[in-house]
């Protein structure tokens, strides 16, 4: 058979060229070419945080990965990427797999957080900031769980586990059975997204009686920050602040329709993207409005400035300060009302005061109401916190469970009717510290409330994800334009040469796993088939010399006379 | 290790079809051009198969559990198309009965198993997910190697004038076992 092959061949070769290049050539591209493969399974992967703020870089640094599973009970875990489910997370094994020099994590999360014990929760949600704070090369990746995922993770476990197994009989049965697994993400690596614009809103209500009326301003940022940008929602901080804006926006319009009502204070809401981020849009915005225009409403007369911040559950209220209120300001007004209406009409609510210093060598500033103190404006945050370093600001953790809409609807009362008070100077004139304006048709709308925060947490909204044309933008900026007047947008982008915030793509990533046997299992199989092969040839050969004796004289006379027949 | 793999499936696919050319002495007899148009007439069986049943057979809609017993059982009788497409070949290779089923069988079954297992196998065994089925194909198509040498034996038993009448019945049905296999499976 070779010789007529080979003869084939020949003419092949000697005839003309072009004959040999339209085989061959097709023959050598099919061999060189890409594969298309089919997974065993393929998820969507979220990236852990990737950013630089001012200068200082957090989170991970790499994103794309091709390596072998393993748990983390394995000993070997260099190169490899490190499965951890949550229920199994803790920091001394993230520390390990980054010792070993791991080549990735991907942290499986459960389907719907709620499940999780609370103390589960709770040490994840303070593993977080010191999961950013250390810089990693290792890409990290947050998949949330199913069925095929799980079953993946635990035929990793039981092979890792049983790596450091004995004797070379079962190592070669369990090569045979095993499967190992191959993760692949088939993104780029990521890089350093120029240009991106951080859009705030501001909107305002006019006072009536002359000009030079006092201003008080209302600021929430709409942002949500976690330790996955996908993954964060951001219920409590700041989705409770936002609908919280929004409904005062929408009382205090009300009540300026009507002349009797028209206060004679201004209101000014601003809504503040980058908040997470040291509160980037507030800072560009009150740069802005001071420095670069002549006359705007923060240049004049601001009565003060209050911002929302985490105010959906909880049964205490703090107004952070970073200067105690000197008598007879508007602040203090303000605070005295807050303490009047908390104590008469909600006793339940403890409500304080706390104050902390503005410490520009930190980091970042701890709340948003810092910006406008550095700019020497008067101003303070609400919220049911007590500290700006509590977990819950800034996790993943933070979904829509964690609003309670009665609570979020009391504060909103209490902070409406003290605003009022403060407004309309109802003290003064003499009115009792029980008596509630927003009843009947003013009354807060709960489903309102309900509804915004629903919207807001149904998306993530972290800083990176939410671009000018975003809708999350155009939403907020729909509801504005419903109850004040004069709605703008305001953007800021990253200085060029010393940028104050860098942030990064591939946060979202689809990952495949393979099924792979190891390399032995080849050389195993290798060997069993010549084997068989061996087994089917001597049989052959067997079978042959049986039959050929019986006809062993017609065989060799067939020999002879074939050319007669041929 | 993925190319070796496919190495892998490919030795255990073909190298029984080697070995048995070898053995059976076939090359004695100068017999790969036969075996190659034995291999082309199964090609051509396939194709006026193909197109019998696409024309006359219209796509059965229906439930999705019910199994069309009569759809299909008219669509295994084509495969009688087989059995006259050996028979096609055997008649035309002059020589002894063993040579002519042993050159019938072999070229039908290496076209059959480059035709139908050698893309898959490219395609699938080089990827880098691994599957039991690549080595299920391989091994397969050794069955369907013995399968088509008894195939054809049968064929040439059934034409053959002088068979006595007792063999007559178990060959009849040993070749209507051939045609149905695949039907009786399901």
């Amino acid at each position: 058979m070779f010789e007529e092959a080979s003869e084939v061949f020949d003419n092949m070769f000697k005839s003309s060229f072009p004959l040999t290049f339209i085989v061959f050539i097709p023959a050598v591209l099919i061999l060189v070419s890409p594969l298309p493969a089919e997974a065993a399974h393929e998820f969507t992967v979220y990236r852990m945080q990737q950013y630089d703020l001012q200068g200082q870089p957090y989170g991970t640094r790499n994103a794309i990965l091709n390596t072998e599973a393993r748990t983390v009970e394995a000993e070997v875990l260099s190169r490899r990427c490190v499965i951890m489910r949550l229920v199994d997370f803790s920091y001394e094994r993230y520390q390990k797999a980054l010792r070993q020099s791991a080549g990735a994590v991907v942290i499986i999360l459960p389907k719907n957080m709620s499940t999780m014990p609370q103390d589960i929760v709770q040490q994840f949600m303070e593993l977080e900031p010191e999961m950013l704070a250390t810089e990693t090369i290792v890409p990290v990746y947050f998949a949330l769980e199913d069925d095929e995922l799980l079953s993946i993770y635990t035929q990793t476990l039981t092979s890792s586990s049983s790596q450091g197994s004995s004797s070379a009989a079962e190592v070669l049965i369990h090569t045979a059975t095993a499967n190992g697994f191959q993760m692949v993400t088939s993104g780029a690596q990521s890089k350093a997204v120029s240009d991106w614009a951080i859009t705030s809103l501001e909107g305002r209500l006019a006072g009536t009686g002359g000009e030079d009326l006092p201003t008080i301003v209302l600021v929430a940022h709409y942002d949500s920050f976690g330790v996955a940008p996908w993954l964060s929602y951001g219920a409590d901080s700041n989705g409770s602040g936002v609908s919280m804006l929004l409904e005062l926006a929408r009382l205090f319009s009300r009540l300026y329709t009507y002349k009797r009502t028209h206060a004679g204070y201004n209101l000014l809401f601003f809504v503040s993207g980058g908040g997470k981020f040291n509160y980037q849009g507030t800072k560009r915005w009150l740069e802005d409005n001071l420095d670069h225009t002549d006359s705007s409403l923060l240049q004049d007369n601001v009565a003060f400035v209050l911002c929302l911040d985490t105010l959906g559950n909880g049964d205490s209220l703090h107004l952070h300060v970073s200067k105690p209120p000197k008598e007879g300001t508007a602040q203090y007004a303000l605070l005295k009302e807050l303490e009047t209406v908390a104590s008469n009409q909600y006793p339940e609510v403890k409500f304080s005061m706390v104050h902390k210093k503005i410490n520009l060598a930190d980091d970042t500033l701890a709340w948003e109401h810092e910006r406008f103190g550095i700019r020497r404006l008067p101003a303070f945050t609400l919220s049911h916190l007590n500290s700006h370093r509590e977990v819950q600001r800034s996790s993943i953790m933070d979904v829509r469970p964690h609003v309670d809409l009665r609570k979020l609807s009391r504060n909103t009362k209490l902070i409406a009717e003290s605003l009022a008070r403060v407004i309309y100077n109802l003290t003064e004139k003499g009115a009792p510290g029980d008596l509630q304006i927003f009843t009947e048709q003013m009354q807060m709308q709960e489903e309102q409330l309900s509804s915004v925060v629903d919207w807001l947490t149904a998306q993530p909204r972290a800083a990176q994800l939410v671009d000018k044309d975003s809708s999350v933008v155009s939403t907020l900026e729909y509801h504005l334009g419903r109850y004040l007047k004069d709605v703008r947008r305001h953007y800021v982008k990253a200085d060029k040469r010393d940028p104050e915030f860098v942030f990064y793509d591939q946060l979202k990533q689809t990952m495949n796993a393979y099924r792979v046997k190891p390399a032995i299992f080849d050389l195993l199989l290798a060997f069993c088939i010549a084997a068989y092969l061996g087994v089917i040839y001597l049989s052959i050969q067997v079978c042959i010399d049986t039959t050929s004796l019986a006809h062993l004289v017609p065989w060799k006379f067939w020999k002879h006379i074939r050319f007669h027949w041929f | 290790m993925t190319l070796f793999h496919f190495g892998n499936c490919f030795a255990l696919a073909y190298f029984p079809y080697f070995i048995t050319y070898k053995c059976s002495g076939l090359s004695e007899y100068n017999a790969f051009w036969r075996c190659v148009q034995a291999g082309a007439t199964y090609l051509f069986v396939q194709l006026c198969k193909m197109l019998f049943l696409a024309t006359f057979f219209p796509t059965w809609e229906g439930g999705a559990g019910v199994y069309d017993f009569v759809g299909e059982f008219m669509k295994a009788t084509v495969d009688l198309a087989d059995l006259l497409g050996l028979h096609l070949v055997m008649s035309r290779n002059a020589g002894k009965g063993e040579y002519k089923i042993m050159v019938a069988a072999m070229g039908w079954s290496t076209a059959e198993l480059v035709m139908s297992r050698c893309i898959p196998l490219w395609v699938g065994a080089r990827g880098i997910e691994f599957d039991w089925k690549y080595i299920q194909m391989s091994f397969d198509s050794n069955i369907s190697l013995v399968h088509y040498i008894a195939m054809a034996a049968v064929v040439w038993m059934f034409t053959r004038y002088d068979l006595p009448k007792s063999f007559r019945l178990p060959v009849t049905v040993l070749l209507g076992l051939c045609v149905y296999k695949a039907f009786l499976m399901e």
